[in-house]
């Protein structure tokens, strides 16, 4: 089985000539299925760009970069749109959710892009509603739920098409320490059951909990350690 | 529908944006609203109107009819020898107009106008005395109230009758026991064996009795009138109306007709043609005109409300611009979020035409009641209206919608 992520001299430049910014200058990243990574790194060394271009929401200027066996370069928009539906799950540090939806709609999304037929959708949703631990709350506006609650669903909606990979940005940086901890439980979890996470953070204590720490810094690897 | 039930969803959601944001909406199609209403309005008083002047033709005993009237010929120097034989327009030439071609002809009618003075021993009047023949009646929308119409052998022989109007019924027995009595024209005593229907059609309700002059008419006999008052023996006439029910078959008749007279009155064109129903579309492609400034004024309501339109689409695209870019990094492709927008601006749309149809028959309604004519939509105005109305907002709707649909996803996601 090929990795999830197999990254070679991976580069991204943005602007040109003279007023250019080297973003990333060259990595070389793999993660296996399974694995539970933090990317940590200091606000500007290229961390958020290169989850960008894992989660290809945005291509690299260089190098190759082949998503659960599949290459991503040269892809066109709309089938870099189908590898997001179909492979990536992102959870973000606002949650992202639609303020207009219910919690069950914004679950189904995904599944509404994918071509899921109606009631499919319906019960995978509730069945991850279930799973992050808000089954109750399916009906209600994503404005009624806390902060923590707003991320399981965000985090149920990362899940609905059964991603080969989830990728979390800051996913508790909006959060209070006791609510980011039960979130980083449920990654844990999701972890365990086999999903493959990559988890972007700054903080040590979120990275310490994977079970590999990568460090960005200038646009390149600094430090690779398994915990 | 494609990606099962994708529309409905987008349909669905389309709508929670219009209610979430009324007032943005309600802006938004106002240019539909106007457009629609105006160009409903103004064609449904337009419609209104004709529907009510063709109640007017047909009133008048309708339109299929082609009139022929002598007409005065210009003579320099002494006449010639065929103008002096010319006897002018006579009960033979609408007789000879029947037998060119019989079938197409539904109806002929002749009249000749005389004046008298008419007596009774209620009044004493100088009056217009109208000589009829044939079917006038019926091709004038007269009908018998009282008594009967001429017979043939009345109208053969210049008998003694007369047929009243009302008016004049009112003025010369004043009891209204006219059927029977005897009336002096002239020095002719006429016995009275027919009183019409009262004629009666006002235009806007309140306005004065278009038809009442109708109601003056005194009749006689054409020949009664040729012979006692003019002293002509040769049965001229004034006007000879044919009705022709087959509106393909007039043009072939009017030449035949016209030929045929040319013939008669020894090559002299000294009659007039004149095709009733051709003049009233004649008239009626001149009513045209007001649907098409009606029709440019919804235009321009469209053109303005639909810049405004684009105007807002594009300021509540920079609010949504990390929506699109959440729905881009979950997996819609650009073609989805265009979609979703054009979904949403088409039904904007719908709604503004319905809110449009409401206001413009509304208005149309009060104009219509206020100047007194029935309402009459022609179906044909709500497929104008909304014609018009689908294609600007589809045509306006594609900017923001392509916009929106090019973003790219990680811009769109990090967008403040």
């Amino acid at each position: 089985m090929p990795p999830i992520i197999k990254t070679h001299a991976l580069t991204k430049v943005f602007g040109s000539n003279g007023a250019a910014v080297h973003a990333l200058r060259g990595i070389d990243l793999t993660v296996e299925r399974g694995e539970f990574v933090a990317l940590i790194g200091p606000s500007g060394s290229g961390k958020s760009t290169l989850m960008a271009i894992l989660g290809c929401l945005d291509l690299p200027t260089g190098g190759t970069y082949a998503l659960d066996g599949e290459r991503v370069e040269g892809l066109s928009g709309r089938e870099l749109a189908q590898i997001r539906n179909d492979k990536i799950g992102f959870v973000f540090q606002q949650y992202n959710l639609l303020p207009k939806a219910s919690v069950v709609r914004n679950v189904e999304l995904p599944m509404l892009y994918a071509g899921v037929p109606r009631k499919e959708r319906r019960t995978r949703a509730l069945e991850l509603l279930e799973k992050v631990g808000i089954p109750d709350k399916a009906k209600v506006l994503p404005a009624a739920l806390s902060g923590g609650q707003r991320q399981r669903v965000a985090i149920a909606r990362s899940l609905a098409n059964r991603p080969a990979l989830l990728l979390a940005d800051e996913p508790t940086g909006a959060l209070d320490q006791h609510t980011g901890h039960e979130v980083l439980e449920l990654f844990a979890d999701l972890h365990r059951q086999g999903n493959t996470i990559i988890i972007v953070t700054h903080d040590l204590s979120i990275a310490a909990m994977a079970q590999r720490q990568v460090e960005i810094m200038d646009g390149l690897i600094k430090v690779e350690q398994a915990a | 529908m494609a990606l099962n039930g994708a529309f409905r969803e987008r349909l669905r959601n389309s709508w929670v944006e219009m209610r979430e944001n009324f007032t943005r909406s309600t802006l938004q199609s106002l240019g539909v609203i106007l457009g629609v209403a105006s160009v409903l309005g103004g064609f449904s008083i337009s419609d209104s109107m004709r529907q009510r002047s063709m109640e007017l033709y047909v009133k008048m005993g309708g339109l299929d009819k082609l009139n022929v009237r002598q007409s005065a010929v210009v003579k320099e120097g002494a006449p010639t020898a065929l103008q002096t034989a010319n006897l002018g327009l006579r009960v033979a030439d609408a007789d000879e107009g029947e037998g060119i071609d019989a079938s197409p002809v539904d109806g002929v009618s002749i009249r000749k106008d005389a004046r008298a003075r008419v007596r009774s021993p209620y009044a004493d009047q100088e009056r217009d005395i109208r000589g009829i023949g044939r079917d006038f009646l019926a091709l004038d929308g007269y009908q018998v109230d009282q008594g009967r119409d001429f017979t043939v052998h009345d109208i053969d022989s210049g008998a003694p009758v007369a047929i009243l109007g009302t008016e004049a019924v009112a003025v010369f027995f004043p009891n209204g026991d006219a059927l029977g009595r005897t009336l002096r024209v002239g020095d002719t005593p006429v016995q009275v064996v027919g009183i019409l229907k009262e004629r009666v059609f006002r235009f806007r309700d309140g306005q004065n009795n278009m038809f009442r002059w109708r109601n003056r008419i005194i009749a006689l006999p054409t020949t009664l009138v040729a012979r006692r008052f003019e002293g002509d023996r040769y049965h001229r006439v004034d006007r000879v109306t044919f009705r022709i029910r087959k509106l393909d078959a007039m043009a072939q008749f009017t030449k035949g007709l016209s030929s045929m007279l040319k013939a008669n009155h020894r090559q002299q064109e000294d009659f007039r043609l004149d095709d009733i129903g051709a003049r009233i579309r004649k008239e009626r492609s001149q009513g045209n005109v007001y649907d098409l400034i009606f029709l440019l004024s919804g235009f321009l309501s469209l053109i303005g409300g639909g810049i405004v339109n684009v105007n807002i689409q594009m300021a509540t695209l920079k609010e949504r611009i990390r929506e699109v870019g959440v729905k881009m990094a979950i997996g819609a492709p650009g073609r989805e979020i265009f979609k979703e927008f054009m979904t949403e601006a088409l039904l904007l749309t719908a709604a503004g035409s319905v809110a449009g149809l409401v206001i413009g028959v509304g208005f149309s309604k009060i104009i219509t009641a206020s100047i007194g004519v029935p309402l009459h939509i022609d179906p044909k105005s709500f497929v104008s209206a909304y014609g018009l109305a689908a294609v600007f907002g589809f045509v306006f709707a594609l900017f923001p919608a392509w916009k929106a649909s090019r973003l790219s996803p990680m811009e769109a996601l990090r967008y403040e």
